[in-house]
């Protein structure tokens, strides 16, 4: 290269840099120090979000309807997670696509949820119960399946008609043990007994909220919730946290996808998304090998900025 | 137990309570937290400073 004139500045030699001695281990001390004092100091003048749990105890209490309705929907399989398909069940046809590929079926069902049977029939089997109850569950068992619809269904149809949805003032239908069966859940769920049945045992430490969460998502409370404290997905409720914390602002790229279309009405959109972000990290990854946006931080300059000093005795030097 | 003045929940109380009904902005399909907004904008202008402020200068520099 000798002999030719450079079309761009070379490489500096990092020879050419001032040196200095630099104690790290003071570095981090100091910044550890801080970092302590700003957390503890942050901490005890704004505390943390301190929201009340939302439980089957306190859906039960504050929107019976809305728990009945659910619980029903539940028994009779026709709910979000009896319809869900994978990991929970193998629904034909359910399961989020990105073209022809399945990613939900390709994992297969991990974690079987019998709707009727884990929501309903078992807490009911295990907690303490009248004869009318034990009458209600054993006709329900010896009935054939499409008899256990038909009664679930019937019930289901008739709350959604009736004024609020109120249990108590449904018309004279054939509901078969439905009604005992549901209104005892409700009794157990208003107890909190229905949190502890649900809550995976077998565990030292019983932290495994799945099926709780699951039957309260099913319902319409849990989403009101979330909707009145802006977490909702097409809310970017991925980036928020309650009342007026601060949330998690480096979320905007994932959730920006589910509020513009195709994403916003697509029943694929999980799938969709997860598949778009995974091709921008790929990419991000393969920045250095990617002609002209490797090149972005050359052209920017911005690290003349950080190196000023450099540049401009290097620049001075080079007049003389 | 009554929540008069010596409660103990009242005198290890947060000064700032920042529970109550969440602030947003809202900008045709954009819409974020006012806490979010502030935290971006002070990142950015920690990020500013740090291209910006000079590097300390030690009484060793050669």
């Amino acid at each position: 290269m000798r002999g030719r004139k450079p079309r761009r500045d070379p490489v500096p030699d990092s020879g050419a840099f001032p040196k200095r001695p630099y104690d790290l281990v003071k570095e981090f001390t100091i910044a550890l120090l801080a970092t302590v004092v700003l957390t503890v100091g942050l901490a005890a003048v704004f505390s943390s979000p301190d929201e009340t749990p939302v439980t089957l105890a306190r859906w039960a209490r504050i929107a019976p309807s809305d728990f009945t309705a659910t619980a029903a929907a539940e028994l009779a399989g026709t709910s979000g997670t009896a319809q869900y398909g994978p990991p929970y069940n193998n629904t034909p046809g359910a399961g989020q696509k990105i073209g022809p590929m399945s990613l939900q079926r390709a994992a297969g069902v991990t974690i079987p949820i019998n709707t009727a049977r884990d929501f309903v029939l078992r807490p009911l089997t295990a907690a303490p119960k009248a004869a009318s109850v034990s009458g209600a569950l054993a006709a329900w068992r010896t009935a054939p399946a499409r008899r256990q619809q038909q009664w679930a269904t019937a019930y289901a149809d008739a709350l959604g008609k009736a004024p609020g949805g109120d249990a108590a003032r449904l018309p004279p239908g054939d509901y078969g043990p439905v009604p005992v069966l549901i209104s005892r859940l409700l009794e157990l769920a208003r107890a909190g007994a229905l949190d502890g049945e649900l809550v995976a045992a077998g565990h030292f430490y019983q932290t495994d909220y799945t099926k709780p969460l699951l039957f309260l998502g099913d319902g319409s409370y849990l989403e009101d919730q979330a909707r009145a404290r802006h977490l909702a997905g097409d809310q970017w409720g991925m980036m928020n946290e309650t009342g007026n914390y601060p949330g998690q602002p480096w979320l905007w790229l994932y959730t920006l996808w589910y509020q513009i279309e195709p994403f916003s009405s697509s029943g694929n959109a999980d799938a969709l998304v997860w598949g778009l972000m995974a091709l921008f990290t790929l990419a991000f990854v393969l920045v250095p090998f990617i002609p002209g946006v490797r090149s972005i931080p050359r052209w920017s300059g911005v690290y003349r900025l950080v190196w000023r000093d450099y540049y401009r005795s290097h620049r001075t030097a080079r007049r003389h | 137990m009554t929540d008069g003045p010596m409660h103990p929940g009242r005198v290890l109380a947060a000064p700032v309570d920042l529970g109550g009904t969440g602030y947003y902005i809202h900008w045709g399909v954009l819409q974020i937290s006012a806490a979010n907004a502030v935290f971006i904008v002070l990142m950015l202008i920690v990020f500013m400073l740090a291209l910006l402020l000079p590097f300390p200068r030690g009484r060793q520099r050669r």
